[in-house]
Order: C-alpha cells, then structure tokens, then sequence
C-alpha cells in the first residue's frame, strides 16, 4: 500500500520504507562516485539484495553499537520543504513523518542495519523479534524490563493491545492497515468500533495480554511477516493513559531517544533529548546530539544552495526527506568536497506504465509499448542518473528477489526503445487498437513523462491520445475502475522487504475494485494461485514463488511496463558525522548521526 | 467623519461575507478536494468515507459554510478542542487552528511590511522628491536611471543574487529567517534584513519614479505658479502646496501596496524561505486546504478593506477639497 506519489501528492512525499539496499548501491560518497555506474551497482545490489533476518534476544538488547569517532552536544538543523503529515504513529505511513518516528517512537520490533547493508529485524521494545507458533498463525512477544515513555512510566503490553485497539477508532484514517485487517478482516472497523476508547477490547482469541509482559497475537492464517510489518512507524506505541484521541497528532509522547520541546506544523519542531529514554534498552538508536531544529518551507533548491555553500550554521545541517534539485546535481558532483557530503542509494521505487486491462485487451499492444518506451529519455526527466536507473523488470534493487539480469524486454540493452521490435509486433495489429488514450498529472514532471512517451510510442506507429488528470485527484482518477484511460504512469515500493507488499496489492485480482491499487485490474487465475501459496510460505521458501510470479506477469500477461527504478541522493553539512544511506528509510540514517565539532 | 467610517465598516463586513461565500463555494466546485488528496493511492470508497467524516467534509455544503461563518463571530468546538472566535476553522492539512496558524505567522508578514515600508517610503519618495526639486540636475539623472533599472528588476532575480552574495559564497550573514523582536531584537534585525531590503528596493525604485512624476506635475499646477508670482520662496512653495497634492497618488498605490502586503508578499517570502501569510496561501491552495485557504483570503482582504477606508481618510487630510461623503 505504498505509493509513489502518495497521500501528500502535491508535496511528492515518499512513502516510508523499508528495504534491503546494500553499500553499493546505497552509501556514504567518497567524493569520486560520478554515478556513470549504476549499471554496476544494480548488479551488486543484486547479489546483496537478500531478505531480512529475524534477530533473538541477543541481537535485540542495547546498547546500539557505537559509531566509531561519533561526539555528543550540539543541535543539528534539518531542512524540509513541506510540513509534516501527521505525528499521531498510527496516522504514520509516509516518509517525512516516518523519519521522525525513528527519533521520538518506539514500535515491538524495528529494523537494524549494518554498514555492510545487512538488515535485521530486532526487538525494540520486545525482547526479540518475536516467537511464532501454530505455523505462524500465533505471535509472542515479551516486553523488556523497564522501558519508559518520556514522562517516565513504564510501557506494558496494556499500552501494546492500546496502540493496536486505538486504530480502528475512525479518527485514525491515514496509517497502515495491514494488522488491523489480518486481525478482524477488511470491515476492521466493525469489530471495535470505538478503537477501545469505550473500554472494551478485541476478543483474546485475536490480541491477549495474559500478563504486563506478553503480548500474543492470533491470525487465521500464517503471518510470517509480522515482525517487519509491527516494525512500521505505524505500529508505534500510544502509552494508554497518555492518549488524547485526535489532539494526539501534535502532541505525542515521546518513547525514543528524543522528544518533542516545540511543534508549529508547517514552519518548526524542536527535538530535545528524552531522558526517559534508555539506550541499554535500545539496539538501534543513538542520542549523539542533544536535539534537532527542524526548518519547514525550505525548498529543495535553497537546501541544495544552503548545504553547497556550507556556510556558518549550515555546517550542521541535513537535509530530511528531500534530496539535492536536480538542476544543482552537476554543482554537486563536480566539486570532491561537496560530493563526499552526499549519500545515495536506491528507492524501493518502480515507475511504470500501468495498462488498464479492461481496454487494452490486445497482449501484442501492450508488449509492443514496453519494448517501445524510451526509458532514457524518462529518467533524463527526473535528473539523470541521480535520479534513476532502467527498470527491466518489477522488482526493485532494494527488494528481495530482484534480479538485476533479468531483462525480457531488452531494455537495459536498448534503454531508448527497440523500435523495430515494437513495429515487428503491431505488424497485424488493427489501426483502431493502436489509438491509446494515456493520462498524465498536471505536473512539471507530468508534463516531461507525456512527451517522452508520445514521442516514443508515435515513432512505433501509435496514435497517442494524452489527456491531462488533476494531479491532486490523479490516484482517484486513475483508480476508478471504468475510468476513461488506457495507460498511466504509476509507481510503487515495499512496505517492507517482502515481494508479498509488492505483487499483493497492485497484481491481486482479489483487489480490483474502485480505489483499490490494482490499477491494471490484473485478474488472472495464475497469478492468483502463485500469491496465495507464497503468502503462506516462509519468506525464504516464498522467493521462489514469487520469482515466479512476477516472470508469469511481465511475460504471458504485462499488465505494465517497467520503466525506471528511483533513486536518492542527498546532502548535509561538513560538520555532520555519521552519515550514511539507510537502508530502511531509503535517506540519510537518521539515528545514525553526530556533530564532529559540537 | 463618523458616518462614513460607519458606513464603510458595514459595507466591508458585506464585502468580507461575499469574498468568504465565493471562495468557498468556488472551492467546494474545483474538480479535486482534500479528502481524495489525503485518501492518496489504494483510496476505497470506505477510506475516502471515513476521511469525509472526520474533517467534516460528509456534511452539507450549506452547513459546511454556516458551521465556517459563524465559527468567526462564535468560536467553534472541534475534536481536538474548542476554537475560540474569531474561528477561522482547523487546518485540514496541520491539524491545527487557522487563526492562530495565521497570527503565528503575521509578524514575519508584518515586519517586512513595515520594514519595506520605512525603506520605499524614506528612500523612494524622499529620492524622488529631491529629483524632481532638482528636475534636469544630476540627482535627478541619477535617480531617474537606478530607479529605472531597479525596478526591471524582481525579487525571485535580486534575492537568490544576494543571497548569493551575503549569504552562500561569503558567509557574511545568516541565512534569513524570523526571530520574535521579544526574544531577540538584534536576531530579528539580522534575520529580516537582506528580505526587506530586497523586496523594499523594488518598491523604493517605482515610489521614486512614482514621487517624481507626481510632484513634477503638482509643480506644474497653477495655484504653485500663483503662490510662487506672490513671492513665495521655491522651497516654501514646494513644501507647503506642492508636496500634498503630490501624496494623493503615493498614499492610494501605498494603500494598496502595503494591504496586499499583509496578505502576503509571497515571492519575498518563498525566494528567502520565510514562514509568512503568503506561503501559508500558497501552501493552503497547494494542500486543498480549504479552511487554510479562506482563513488567509479573509485575513487579506480584511486589510484591503482596511486600507481602503484609511486610504480615503487620508485624501480628506492630504487636499481639503475631498469631502469625505
């Protein structure tokens, strides 16, 4: 359930993720890196690209490993463009608020990383990353001794069954869904109407909290994702007593390493340390610095310039969820030190064009736009090769399972369209099959993505029919199951590493339905069969499903054609230490940073 | 005097009604609202329901701008609390009130306004009164050519080449930004000034051009012949007729100037990133916002009004030939 553009459309926020990137692909510039080698990192991020493991306790109790070189003291600036979404967890699912839940919530389980790009799933405030039973039908967690919320009381699992019992109150509408609907189904709401406010509670036989240190959690069938999807800023922990329903989302209590001293959304939010919190009892977060100063309204453009010039205060600056502006990428890369400033890395992000079934019923029609799609000329659009590299296939660089060879169309070999291919296949093809109407968002970048596929598709004989979606209601539009078009640009990246929150939500012909994000209306009975049997496998024994899966999609059905992985690339200040991509959150590792000089 | 302003008052609480209804309705009629916005991708009809209903939006339009009218005179009670009046509604986009979004935000408004307003007014029509007291002169070739140059310039060209040079290449000076006078003044001074300055030295050069044609023309009127035939001096004449007669057309373009002002220099404050009403516009059209959007529309158009009136009462004290009726 992750969208490219997402809830925030206009602001292109990026949906929180988790993924499994690796050193090459995703890393601290050295300063030389003129990225004319993403071809290569895709290759190595193919052989790393390797699903999460699931720590024990050991691997679960704090401290975090110390960064070598790292100081305390001082204040780090944070540049954003736009306000934060929601600081309420369970109104949490995109990036910019999920960056901040990485500082101020804690969740049962969250995701550690290494510098070697492995990542793991760990106990947060579990003591592991929990214990399946019943084939995975059953969870366990136990909570760790002592830890507090910022105002000093301890959290039991009263607060765990409270922070899950509270989303299906109507007033939380913007965060994940998926443990809601895996306990009480699609109608989740029905099952508590009141989110637990009302004092009653979800039936034991779905969420038990036998004592304040357990929390068991019963499915209808195996959930071998739990511990990744629980790790979600989503699934944060709301202490009971603390929670003040919808004034919640600007004012939340603090569980993490920092908290909240000032908020005025849209303009600043001051982070200071939260004293309550305990880093013996955390195995991923630091509390180097003793807070950060966030500056909203700052644009993409005067961060890349402020964080350039590094001048004065600047030195201790970073950018949050926003990356350097395209048009200023060159200044960047072209000057060492400046360029060993930045991080880069792959998105969970695969923009495609997406075939709408219903109208583009012709295999060869569809087949013969992939192979025609000028792949080059789209990423130009979005900033070179900082900005993306060639999708061949559905599966991105940070997922696991991505093969980076695996090309059917040809397209790493002819980025900018096998035209004689493409013409080869509309050979027989009748004249009114080839008038295709494709809607784009009223958008700068909308507009550069019209004209590189008009372009490409005219040249193959196409007669392209663009008609302009308001972006605001470009999702609603498309999403509609009559709507008007036959193709439109959509992407889309893993919650977390799992095929399963890639092929699930947008292949699924269960999920064709009016706003559903099965945008193609894909409803093949193959498909249908290979999904079921890999979301009831282990992770492990999934992957080869899956492999299939998406094989059968791209070859025999195409119900869209891959176009371009995204990419991050972003700066900070020549004060900031620690700096690196993460994995996780697709940006610069924000718990991973210090100031050299406070 | 007294039943003018009465007069205008009323007709500028109609005037702020029907700028509120039209904004609204016209809204309320774009092809996209906020609820499909924040319902974003994978939105099912339940989800966008569920939205609807907790901003507010499944209720009737009618009572939606009622609930949004009256909520100005009354206060209003939301989930997250009370909204005391004057209640311009809660921000569908922050969550938080719109009235106090927008008072936190006016003084970064304020202070360029009357920091460019001390600037363009001393330096630009104290130049352009000087040129024209000493039309064909020097001065005046000099006053005429920079303002002429200056004001070809704009503030999205002049701010990123200033900053450019006090800011990211030398590091003389911060980046700009707002500190409450309260909490420190030498901070507010600094952080506001490259802003001002910039936004003020367009104004200063069309206010110099503006001053100068004016008073050349208010020279060339025949009670500032016949004062000077009785044996008045120049500078006696010039100070004492001339000048009032040349502020007329000043104070109308500065009554408009300085109202849009305080309902946003949006440029000025997207070229210099500074949190002030014409972002909070920008932003409010940007996100849907709806209550955002007419909290800002009717915050702006209440100092058009505003100046409007002010703008009248000061021709009656500049030339006392207006009657104020």
């Amino acid at each position: 359930m992750k969208s490219f553009s997402s809830r925030r459309a206009q602001a292109i926020v990026v949906a929180f993720a988790a993924g499994s990137l690796v050193l090459t692909g995703c890393s601290e510039n050295k300063g030389s890196d003129t990225g004319a080698n993403s071809k290569k990192d895709q290759q190595e991020a193919s052989v790393q690209s390797k699903a999460v493991t699931y720590a024990d306790a050991a691997g679960s109790t704090g401290p975090a490993e110390d960064i070598a070189g790292a100081e305390s003291g001082g204040t780090i600036t944070v540049y954003q463009e736009a306000g934060l979404s929601h600081l309420d967890p369970g109104q949490i699912y995109v990036s910019d608020a999920g960056q901040v839940a990485n500082l101020l919530f804690r969740r049962l389980t969250q995701f550690q990383e290494d510098d070697k790009g492995n990542v793991s799933v760990v106990g947060d405030l579990a003591t592991d990353s929990g214990k399946s039973s019943d084939g995975g039908k059953t969870w366990t967690f136990t909570l760790k001794d002592d830890v507090k919320d910022a105002k000093g009381n301890v959290i039991t699992s009263a607060d765990v069954r409270h922070s899950v019992e509270r989303l299906y109150a109507k007033f939380i509408f913007d965060g994940p869904t998926y443990l809601q609907n895996w306990l009480s189904g699609a109608k989740y709401r029905d099952a508590l109407p009141k989110g637990g406010f009302d004092g009653k509670h979800l039936p034991k036989s779905v969420l038990d909290t036998p004592d304040d240190k357990t929390v068991i959690f019963h499915f209808d069938t195996p959930r071998q994702d739990l511990p990744q999807t629980l790790a979600m800023a989503g699934y944060a922990i709301v202490p009971a007593k603390d929670d003040t329903k919808e004034k919640y989302d600007t004012a939340p209590v603090a569980t993490g390493p920092y908290k909240i001293k000032s908020y005025k959304n849209g303009k600043s939010l001051v982070l200071v340390k939260n004293t309550n919190w305990d880093p013996k009892t955390d195995s991923v977060r630091h509390q180097y610095v003793d807070g950060f100063n966030f500056q909203f309204g700052v644009t993409e453009s005067t961060q890349t310039k402020r964080l350039i010039a590094d001048q004065g205060g600047d030195k201790n600056a970073i950018q949050f969820t926003g990356g350097v502006e395209a048009t200023q990428i060159q200044d960047v890369i072209k000057n060492p030190s400046v360029n060993k400033r930045t991080v880069k890395g792959y998105q969970p992000y695969v923009m495609q064009l997406t075939f709408n079934l219903d109208r583009v019923k012709n295999l060869k029609v569809r087949q013969a736009v992939t192979y025609a799609l000028n792949s080059k000329s789209l990423i130009a659009g979005e900033g070179g090769v900082y900005g993306g590299d060639v999708a061949p296939n559905y599966f991105a660089p940070t997922l696991p399972g991505y093969e980076a060879g695996y090309d059917p169309y040809g397209r790493l070999k002819t980025p900018q369209g096998n035209i004689a291919k493409a013409k080869e296949l509309l050979k027989d093809v009748p004249a009114a099959e080839k008038k295709v109407v494709f809607a784009y968002g009223n958008t700068e970048n909308g507009q550069k993505r019209k004209v590189a596929i008009e372009d490409a598709l005219s040249k193959v004989g196409f007669d392209v029919v663009s008609k302009e979606v308001d972006a605001a209601s470009y999702y609603e539009q498309i999403g509609k199951l009559k709507n008007p078009y036959d193709m439109y640009v959509t992407g889309w990246g893993q919650d977390w590493p799992s095929p399963s929150t890639v092929i699930t939500p947008i292949y699924d012909g269960d999920q064709v339905s009016d706003g559903a994000s099965n945008y193609s209306h894909v409803n093949d009975p193959k498909v249908q069969e290979l999904i079921k049997k890999a979301l009831n496998q282990k992770p492990e024994e999934a992957a080869a499903t899956w492999k299939e899966a998406q094989h059968y999609l791209l070859e025999k059905v195409v119900p869209a054609a891959p176009l371009w992985y995204t990419k991050q690339f972003q700066l900070s200040g020549s004060n900031v230490g620690g700096t690196r991509y993460s994995s996780v959150s697709s940006l610069l590792d924000i718990n991973h940073l210090f100031l050299k000089k406070s | 005097m007294l039943q003018f302003i009465i007069r205008r008052t009323v007709g500028a609480v109609v005037t702020l009604f029907l700028i509120g209804a039209v904004t609204f309705f016209l809204f309320v009629a774009a092809p996209s609202d906020y609820a499909s916005l924040a319902c974003g991708k994978d939105c099912s009809p339940q989800r966008l329901e569920d939205i609807r209903q907790a901003l507010g939006l499944n209720l009737p339009i009618t009572q939606q701008f009622w609930d949004f009218m009256s909520g100005i005179f009354v206060g209003r009670d939301f989930p997250t609390g009370h909204c005391t009046a004057p209640c311009l509604g809660q921000s569908f986009y922050s969550g938080e009130m719109v009235w106090s979004t927008i008072m936190d935000r006016f003084p970064t408004t304020l202070t360029l306004t009357a920091g460019g307003a001390v600037v363009f007014l001393v330096v630009g029509v104290g130049a352009g009164m000087i040129a024209a007291y000493r039309r064909g002169s020097v001065v005046d070739k000099v006053a005429t050519s920079a303002s002429m140059v200056l004001s070809s310039f704009q503030i999205y060209l002049l701010g990123p080449i200033v900053l450019w040079i006090f800011v990211y290449s030398t590091g003389w000076m911060e980046n700009p930004g707002y500190v409450p006078i309260t909490q420190d003044p030498w901070g507010w001074f600094v952080g506001m000034l490259l802003p001002t300055l910039v936004m003020a030295t367009i104004f200063t050069a069309q206010y110099t051009r503006m001053a100068r044609s004016s008073m050349i023309e208010q020279l060339a009127e025949e009670h500032v012949r016949t004062a000077r035939a009785k044996g008045m001096s120049r500078k006696y004449v010039f100070f004492r007729y001339a000048w009032r007669g040349a502020l007329i057309p000043i104070v109308t373009v500065l009554g408009i100037d300085l109202s849009s002002m305080l309902g946003g220099a949006v440029v000025t404050e997207l070229t210099f990133s500074l949190q002030g009403i014409g972002r909070l516009a920008v932003d409010g059209a940007i996100h849907k916002d709806l209550p955002m959007t007419m909290g800002v529309m009717l915050f702006g158009a209440f100092f058009i009004l505003i100046f409007n009136i002010l703008t009248d009462i000061a021709y009656a004290w500049i030339d006392p030939r207006v009657r104020l009726s």
